[in-house]
């Protein structure tokens, strides 16, 4: 007997309200039994059919790939954000220096700081194209992926009690892997969408698994993949939007047959294979009871036509085929403004996942191009980042000038952003060595964080919904960092130790000093500061480690200028 | 409601950036009473309210309201237990309560509990925030936190929402800034809150730090620069403050220890004390076990006495210290358990059962020697006086003088009561 077939009669068991696991054999003997009683209650389930819908033939998609030349779409960024500065009569900050542009990139792109030796070799450099170089370098290396997975994952995963036995780490690395190999956000869509399987074998299913149940399903795609808010109105018609509860409901038809089989508790872990499979048969998984508001509606493409779904194939791949198509007026520009509010601290439409027409965006005309060069790229997500990484605009300094220091939405300087709990945990490791442990859940491990690394994070996590320039951290997670762990004593000294090396002169340590943390070389304010500390010192070791521990602490540490 | 809608974004964040700037003089009591008075709001909130503080004794995996509150020694699934008189004539509570007994005349029990979460995480949640996990795709905000909101002070060093023993639940949409402090040991007190190295080499870290920080934010002017800068500053003012000494349980004395009880839960029933009367407006201290689907009574017995012991110890402690008034103790669990006694092993116990149960409340404005519901002779339904989580979360913030119709708004702009429109405070209870 096959893991569908198991599920299946799991499922039929449990619908009876047995809701104890029972032995696969005996529960598909019942299953029959109960299969035949229950016939006439499982056509009430059988999703309405809209006389006027329409049929869609699932098809992954294939779409083509011409991007159009990187400096193009960056020059094409800087006119769009250009003409409005312009119109606002601002004066646009110049662009970054070197060290400025180094540590932006490294913690935008990779999520962790330059090597101090790596600092040295970019400042130093004087190849004019060492920019575009260093960014594509960025692009192709791991932490490319990494970076990228680690925002997925906390979007994907809701904190939330039904999720609780499900590990976060399969998703994180599944997307990690899928950005690095340049899989393109259309089929990762379509993968993510239709999955199906055991989560071992197919680790993106665990997407569908922490969001269980018809509706957390229907806003986590909506809002990560169509760029929409329409979970007010699984109860209510939106009362600030166009979106109506038959439109809710419409989308949440595509998730009515996914069935999740996974632990309810510790306990029955060791006997269940955790995964999602769909039903192939009319009906609704056990997973999803129904409210009054939501019986009778057919199932709708998002402010599009009615579906006609097929009683025995999984409905999932029709939804997908849909948002996958280059036509799909959701799915593209859901993309780019995410991205846009990665490297730009805001989205051109914010909240960034509530894009409608009644919330416009700042730049429609640069969201538009955008848009269809995302979609003639073939979704090509590394493209993208190019694009925006390469303009003059994402290469601004952050630093403001008397008139664009009231401006946060046009782009006149660069937004300092705050490091998410990832990029912090990882650039501090990177300086004091130790624990820097991604590690892969095998099996079904508790959801419930489970390495140094991921505590961490989930300590930090801010709200949903807030910007990246968002500063949430609180009296505990400063306390943490001034006296946690991660910032001991013996980690402060020998960190210095390894980074300052067999230098003596006091200009010497602290250019060393700031190098590896800060990424740059110290004002001559900052020197003179820092020597006369030094210079008061009784014991140079433990002055290193204060130093160390004291630009640890700062704000520019903490952010990403 | 709050009046945001009315700021536009860049004030908005200026006000929270003020509000968050306490620690630099702003008062924030002055400035949301001067927006809301400029919005021309009008609020229903209790402006007799007496609670300043809470204490939330929670009983983690669902107390017996059976064996405990609502006793019923003439039904079917009566257990083991006998009932007792209180101070409170007519009430009777479980024989396992002599404390609470003693001090009944200075509370109240809710009966009529009935709500609609029989699972742990989901009934938590539910009984935290008055909403449904899930509910409109939101977060929602844990009383706690509503209550550090609210009615905190910013200006305080402390934290205003201090969970003991527990993660609880968090502050939801409203963010970070409002999450509790957690304390996993009351022995050992906030993790954090002192330095890994001697005082003067602190204190030296510290004063580079603040000679370092100051171009930064100099050159690039932005908020979160500030916000940093603001949140270090109310952290070392924290480590530095006389009142963090509210987290050392040595200062406490060996007699008062003593009437608390020695157990981890004792400690933070007494910790709790100390936050109040500190200044914390919101304490939850967790005494865990309660999910007995067996041996119920072996079980509720022992967890009753440390139980009795520890809280009977802060009612009278308060009491003494003149503070019951302003505090209000509440005791219970996410949920009740079964009016039967299941059959299930040599040690039978007492499943999940959200329909009917019960909690109590004392000091803080309740009114003394009150019952509000009551049950069928089983203990199984709720026949008057039926009160749901809305109703509960509703009450609690009328007694601490809390609009509960006031709407928050989230990262999205979306409005939300701070109770859902369900709720209605159970007004009777009120003194």
């Amino acid at each position: 007997m096959n893991f569908y077939k198991i599920l299946a009669a799991a499922v039929l068991t449990t619908s009876l309200g047995l809701l104890v696991w029972q032995s696969p054999t005996i529960a598909a003997d019942k299953a029959q039994a109960v299969q035949k009683k229950n016939k006439k209650a499982l056509d009430k389930n059988t999703p309405v059919v809209d006389p006027k819908a329409i049929e869609l033939k699932p098809q992954k998609p294939e779409n083509p790939s011409n991007p159009s030349p990187v400096l193009e779409v960056s020059k094409l960024i800087d006119q769009e954000i250009n003409k409005k500065l312009k119109e606002a009569k601002l004066i646009p900050s110049p662009q970054a220096d070197d060290a400025e542009f180094l540590r932006r990139a490294y913690l935008d792109i990779t999520g962790v700081i330059p090597s101090a030796s790596k600092t040295r070799e970019f400042l130093e450099s004087k190849d004019p194209n060492k920019r575009a170089k260093l960014i594509d370098e960025l692009i192709d290396s791991k932490g490319f992926g990494n970076r990228l997975g680690d925002i997925w994952a906390n979007l994907m995963y809701p904190q939330d009690s039904d999720n609780r036995l499900t590990p976060k780490a399969p998703i994180r690395e599944w997307m990690a892997k899928s950005f690095n190999e340049g899989k393109h956000w259309d089929v990762m869509t379509w993968e993510l969408i239709t999955a199906t399987g055991e989560a071992e074998k197919v680790p993106e299913v665990t997407y569908i698994m922490a969001n269980k149940g018809v509706d957390k399903l229907t806003d986590s795609v909506g809002k990560l993949f169509l760029g929409v808010q329409i979970q007010c109105a699984q109860c209510h018609n939106h009362p600030f939007t166009h979106w109506k509860q038959t439109e809710y409901w419409g989308l949440a038809q595509f998730f009515y047959k996914v069935d999740i089989q996974a632990a309810r508790n510790a306990n029955q872990a060791a006997n269940i294979t955790p995964g999602v499979s769909e039903l192939n048969r009319p009906g609704r998984s056990r997973n999803n009871p129904l409210p009054e508001s939501a019986k009778n509606v057919p199932a709708k493409l998002l402010g599009a036509e009615t579906v006609k779904l097929p009683p025995t194939e999984p409905y999932r791949p029709v939804l997908a085929t849909w948002m996958t198509r280059p036509d799909n007026p959701f799915l593209a520009k859901a993309m780019v403004n995410r991205l846009w509010w990665q490297y730009f601290g805001r989205g051109l439409v914010n909240p960034v996942d509530d894009m409608s027409d009644e919330n416009s965006p700042s730049h429609p005309e640069l969201l538009a191009a955008l848009t269809k060069e995302f979609v003639k790229s073939g979704f090509d997500v590394k493209h993208m980042v190019r694009c925006l990484t390469n303009s003059e605009a994402y290469q601004r300094t952050s630093k403001p000038n008397e008139s664009n220091k009231d401006d946060n939405e046009l782009y006149s300087h660069q937004n300092i952003k705050v490091l998410t709990g990832e990029q912090l945990y990882d650039s501090l490791v990177s300086i004091t060595g130790g624990d820097n442990d991604r590690p892969m859940a095998k099996g079904l491990v508790r959801g419930l964080p489970n390495s140094n690394r991921d505590r961490f994070a989930q300590f930090f996590l801010g709200t949903d919904n807030a910007l990246p320039t968002d500063y949430e951290a609180g009296i505990p997670q400063a306390l943490r960092l001034m006296n946690g762990p991660m910032l001991s004593q013996q980690r402060m000294v020998t960190a210095s130790q390894r980074i300052v090396g067999k230098k003596t002169s006091p200009s010497e340590v602290v250019d060393a000093l700031y190098l590896a943390t800060l990424n740059r070389h110290p004002s001559d304010e900052e020197m003179k500061k820092v020597t006369t500390f030094l210079s008061k010192a009784n014991d140079t070791r433990s002055a290193y480690a204060d130093i160390l521990w004291t630009l640890l602490n700062t704000a520019e540490f903490t952010l990403n200028r | 409601m709050f009046p945001f809608n009315s700021l536009s974004e860049k004030s908005r964040r200026e006000f929270l950036r003020l509000t968050s700037a306490g620690v630099f003089g702003v008062s924030a009591s002055g400035w949301l009473g001067t927006l809301a008075h400029a919005a021309g709001s009008t609020t229903p909130a209790n402006p007799k309210a007496k609670a300043k503080a809470c204490i939330l004794i929670w009983l983690d995996g669902g107390a017996s309201h059976k064996d405990m509150w609502d006793l019923k020694p003439e039904s079917k699934g009566a257990g083991e237990f006998k009932p007792i008189k209180t101070t409170a004539p007519g009430i009777e509570i479980s024989e396992h309560l002599p404390g609470y007994a003693s001090l009944m005349k200075y509370g109240a029990l809710i009966r009529g509990m009935s709500t609609a979460e029989g699972a742990h995480p989901r009934a938590k949640y539910n009984m935290h925030t008055g909403y449904r996990e899930g509910q409109g795709g939101v977060v929602y905000p844990s009383i706690g936190s509503i209550v550090a909101k609210e009615v905190g002070k910013t200006e305080f060093p402390l934290p205003n929402f201090v969970s003991i023993g527990n993660r609880s639940f968090g502050a939801g949409f409203l963010g970070p800034k409002y999450q509790p402090l957690i304390v996993t040991d009351p022995a050992r007190g906030v993790e954090g809150l002192s330095a890994t190295v001697g005082e003067g080499q602190f204190e030296k870290r510290v004063n580079l730090l603040q000679e370092l920080e100051a171009s930064f934010y100099h050159d690039y002017q932005a908020d979160n620069i500030n916000d940093h800068k603001t949140t270090y500053a109310r952290a070392v003012t924290l480590m530095k403050s006389k009142e963090s000494k509210a987290f050392d349980l040595s200062q406490e004395s060996a007699k008062t220890k003593q009437a608390y009880g020695t157990s981890k839960f004792a400690e933070g029933v007494l910790m709790a004390r100390r936050l109040v009367e500190t200044g914390i407006p919101f304490v939850e201290v967790t005494l865990g076990g309660w999910d007995t689907h067996q041996d119920n009574f072996t079980r509720v017995k022992n967890l009753s006495a440390t139980l009795d012991k520890a809280v009977s110890a802060l009612i009278n402690d308060l009491k003494d210290r003149g503070l019951l008034e302003s505090t209000l103790v509440i005791t219970m669990g996410e949920f009740g358990r079964t009016p039967n006694i299941n059959n299930r092993g040599a040690n039978p116990g007492r499943d999940h059962y959200p329909r009917a149960w019960s909690l109590c409340m004392m000091g803080g404005g309740v009114k003394g020697g009150y019952v509000h519901g009551r049950t069928d002779k089983e203990g199984a339904v709720v026949e008057e006086g039926k009160t749901n989580a809305q109703d509960f979360l509703a009450t609690v913030c009328t007694l601490m003088g809390i609009d509960y119709t006031k709407e928050n708004e989230t990262g999205t702009k979306r409005p939300i009561r701070i109770v859902d429109k369900a709720g209605k405070p159970v007004k009777e209870i009120i003194a």
